[in-house]
């Protein structure tokens, strides 16, 4: 059964058929759907404006749940919202970019979500909807697992909302993967930082592809405050940082591997982000 | 089942088609476009690129009721009469291609790519052509033909 709802209110209506599953983009959709056959109902939300488009709200910029991402990098945005952008341009491909929307990154829940950490490290909630109202949670507190998430049956995710204040922080991202488009990310590490006279007021660092679930570096972050160069960071940062880091062996790496290139990759961009706070 | 209609290559089409249709597979088995190809049936290739409004998306990764209403055009679609488009013109002048399955998706990626932005560099071309995979060429002649079907655009 394929179901095309007029409204988000018609699709929350919908969603109470036994089994049913919300499509957007698709991107992850049918790669995983593979030779079976598509046996429950399917609810295309990938036309409901209200659920597209970005918006500024007196304390949030609020990114519409079906935003694909394309039309995320097409908009003016602050600059925290840089790293979001270049982990969005290099999301699958142009193809993919133009079908694949935020949420959905945000709900397939793999570990290696590109969007994550840039969004982890804007401390952006996630806008949970159901036909009993809403909720927010924060986007830790949404992904809980590997393919894991706190959506409860009934629930749709509406919007992400980034608070502006975070928002006009500076911000950098990096990745690793075998090659650059359409992989799976080795390692991902996102940057958003403030500086406070020339030096690191506050640093939020978010590392993905590394533990089920992409988290913020606390220690890491600690360990910037204060720094007055980007030639400094990478002194300032050590493996035992990532020690709550839980990487795994795999097909693309191993998981010392993973650790090391994840320090790495965490000096360059942590440097990067600095060097953009100061411009 | 459900009936879609949409506009392909300027024409109006419509037929009754199960829902789980994936577009491209419309566009081949109903429509007989066998133009677009079916590469790797994941959204990994880049061979059955068509453009849905404009956009240039992967026609296996969508079914052909999401693309109710919208303009498709396909690569049967650039040609006017026996003049082709100055990128499929582009193609063959620089040998843009060896065994040409990828030839279409590559074409289209092509021309989407163009029209957000008409002066590209090679590394741009490269970045953005990286949703097709071409097996035989090299990507070279490719890059080389890319360049030339924009030039061409731009002077059309």
């Amino acid at each position: 059964m394929f179901l095309q709802p007029k409204s988000v209110e018609a699709a929350l209506a919908m969603m109470a058929e036994p089994g049913a599953r919300l499509l957007a983009g698709g991107t992850d959709f049918f790669p995983a759907q593979g030779e079976q056959v598509i046996e429950h109902p399917v609810i295309d939300i990938s036309r409901l404006a209200d659920l597209r488009g970005i918006a500024t709200t007196p304390t949030h910029i609020r990114i519409g749940g079906a935003a694909t991402w394309s039309e995320i990098v097409a908009q003016p945005l602050p600059r925290g919202f840089d790293a979001l952008k270049a982990a969005a341009k290099e999301i699958g491909s142009i193809q993919i970019q133009n079908r694949g929307t935020i949420a959905g990154n945000l709900c397939n829940a793999s570990p290696a979500a590109d969007s994550v950490p840039p969004l982890m490290a804007l401390e952006a909630e996630v806008e949970l909807l159901s036909a009993a109202g809403t909720r927010r949670l924060p986007l830790g507190a949404f992904i809980l697992g590997n393919r894991k998430t706190a959506l409860l049956p009934g629930e749709m995710v509406s919007a992400i909302l980034v608070p502006r204040n975070v928002a006009e922080n500076a911000s950098a991202f990096g990745k690793l993967g075998a090659r650059r488009y359409l992989v799976i990310s080795i390692v991902m590490i996102a940057v958003a930082m403030s500086l406070e006279n020339g030096r690191v007021g506050q640093a939020r660092i978010a590392i993905g592809a590394c533990s089920a679930v992409a988290q913020r570096l606390a220690e890491a972050e600690a360990a910037l405050v204060g720094c007055r160069k980007a030639e400094e960071i990478a002194g300032r940062l050590h493996a035992g940082h990532l020690a709550a880091l839980a990487p795994i062996d795999d097909v693309r790496a191993t998981a010392g591997y993973r650790r090391d290139a994840a320090l790495i990759l965490l000096r360059r961009v942590a440097a990067a982000a600095m060097l953009a706070a100061g411009n | 089942m459900p009936t879609v209609k949409m506009t392909v290559n300027g024409k109006p089409v419509s037929a009754e088609v199960e829902a789980r249709t994936l577009l491209v597979h419309f566009l081949r088995e109903h429509l007989d476009l066998t133009g677009t190809h079916v590469g790797c049936d994941t959204a990994q290739c880049g061979a059955c690129t068509v453009h849905v409004g404009g956009k240039a998306v992967k026609s296996c990764n969508m079914l052909a009721v999401q693309a109710d209403g919208a303009e498709v055009t396909t690569i049967e679609g650039l040609a006017t009469g026996d003049t082709l488009h100055p990128m499929q013109e582009a193609f063959r002048d620089h040998h843009g291609l060896q065994c040409g399955f990828c030839t279409p998706g590559m074409v289209m990626s092509a021309i989407d790519l163009v029209k957000r932005k008409a002066d590209l560099s090679e590394a741009e071309i490269r970045a953005g052509l990286e949703g097709n995979i071409c097996r035989c060429t090299g990507y070279h002649n490719i890059v080389k033909a890319v360049q030339a079907g924009a030039a061409a655009t731009r002077g059309r």
